[in-house]
């Protein structure tokens, strides 16, 4: 643990600042670093969750309207459980990355790493979020049939793609939005994301392939997306990448 | 540990493992009071919605990092769900596309300060503690976590200064600390 000027009093502070929300930001990115760093400021994190956990359970319950899970449902069919999402990685970069894969070694740091990564659960799920705003890698606009630009795709290093809409979109009622990729005609088009309203999504790649000139488009296609998992619905947009400068 | 909490972390290893029935357990148990509190930060129903939705694809996506010796799982998925909301409601405020600007949203009376507290006292210890704060001070650190107010926002709606607001939710916190143990 890195050594800290601060008394415990400081650190419980910070900490439950970060839990009501109350550091933005850079400051915010700075913070979670450090509770990755160091399992005391996780710990009063973890405390805070804990005790303030009780002021949530004062929220009134609201039934989710129905179409609530057939979305998340769409939305998860595209990903892999995460053990085989690494089977599927280690599989296409062949040979020595299986080996690795396989090594003890890596399992040993695998589990060590998991560890930590409970503790600092936001980081890497809604801090991946959350910084978006860094410097994309490639970015796809989007254009209608008009040629008006209706949303970009904007990629980052770390893997992450997103994509932001720049106008409002009418998606008629019961019907949504779906996104996909295209990179190889032979492969036909895949679903990466499923949205009700033209909103700012992160996109679910995972173990899809990704690069330059690859074609991204939005479809209408019922709320619980396309019945065939093949776009059926009128193009609303599409465009291919290119490198960022 | 609650036999709700067994239920929910015993969910989340299922998960972890690939089985999607025992994310729609979790779905079943907590979907209803998660688009509450979700809902108490964004005001607006739909949003709410986007939020849990989006909570539950990473909880799915992630259900692998969830670790019990490291803490509840029900806090686990509240945090991830919280995060998401706040990114959501700064998200929306720096765009403000719609008509309505969500800042300007009023909250339901019952995420009053003083309506929250009066409904923690199945809380006991944390209702004790807050009791022990002057009612101001106690309503400032329950303005952002209710809410997600930040430190500007709550020094507009009660017209203080923002340096004092950030010194008395400061102050706050350490007392509570002290007082929660």
């Amino acid at each position: 643990m890195s050594p800290s000027p601060e008394t415990a009093p400081d650190r419980d502070a910070l900490a439950g600042e970060y839990v009501l929300g109350l550091v933005e930001g850079t400051d915010r990115e700075r913070l979670e670093q450090r509770i990755a760093r160091e399992p005391a400021l996780a710990a009063s994190v973890e405390s805070w969750r804990g005790h303030l956990a009780a002021i949530d359970a004062t929220a009134r319950p609201i039934p989710p309207s129905p179409g609530l899970w057939a979305r998340i449902e769409a939305e998860i069919a595209a990903i892999l459980p995460a053990a085989e999402r690494g089977r599927a990685k280690a599989v296409k970069a062949g040979g020595t990355l299986s080996d690795w894969w396989n090594s003890l070694f890596v399992w040993r740091g695998a589990a060590f790493a998991g560890a930590l990564a409970a503790l600092v659960l936001a980081i890497g799920l809604n801090g991946a979020l959350d910084r978006a705003k860094r410097q994309p890698l490639m970015v796809a606009v989007l254009l209608t049939d008009a040629n008006v630009a209706a949303a970009v795709v904007n990629t980052y290093p770390d893997g992450r793609v997103e994509m932001v809409p720049l106008q409002n979109i009418a998606v008629p009622a019961g019907m949504a939005l779906e996104i996909w990729t295209l990179w190889d005609r032979a492969v036909g088009p895949r679903s990466v994301g499923l949205i009700d309203r033209a909103r700012t999504t992160p996109l679910r790649l995972d173990q899809l392939p990704l690069g330059t000139n690859q074609l991204f488009e939005i479809t209408i296609e019922p709320a619980t997306g396309s019945p065939t998992g093949r776009p059926t619905g009128p193009i609303v947009a599409k465009g291919t990448t290119s490198q960022a400068l | 540990m609650t036999q709700k909490a067994a239920e929910i972390e015993a969910a989340l290893l299922a998960c972890a493992a690939g089985d999607k029935s025992a994310l729609r357990r979790i779905y079943d148990a907590e979907s209803p009071r998660m688009v509450g509190v979700a809902q108490r930060l964004l005001k607006r129903r739909a949003l709410a919605e986007e939020a849990v939705q989006d909570a539950f694809v990473l909880i799915w996506r992630h259900a692998a990092r969830f670790d019990p010796q490291r803490g509840a799982g029900l806090t686990w998925i509240y945090a991830i769900l919280r995060n998401r909301s706040l990114s959501i409601l700064r998200d929306e405020k720096r765009t403000e596309t719609s008509d309505a600007p969500l800042g300007e949203e009023a909250a339901s009376e019952e995420d009053d300060p003083e309506t929250v507290m009066s409904k923690l006292s199945d809380a006991k210890a944390l209702h004790a503690c807050l009791e022990t704060l002057p009612p101001q001070r106690r309503g400032l650190v329950l303005l952002a976590f209710v809410q997600g107010l930040t430190h500007g926002e709550i020094a507009g709606k009660l017209g203080l200064p923002i340096g004092s607001v950030k010194s008395w939710i400061r102050r706050s916190l350490i007392a509570l600390k002290e007082c929660l143990g």
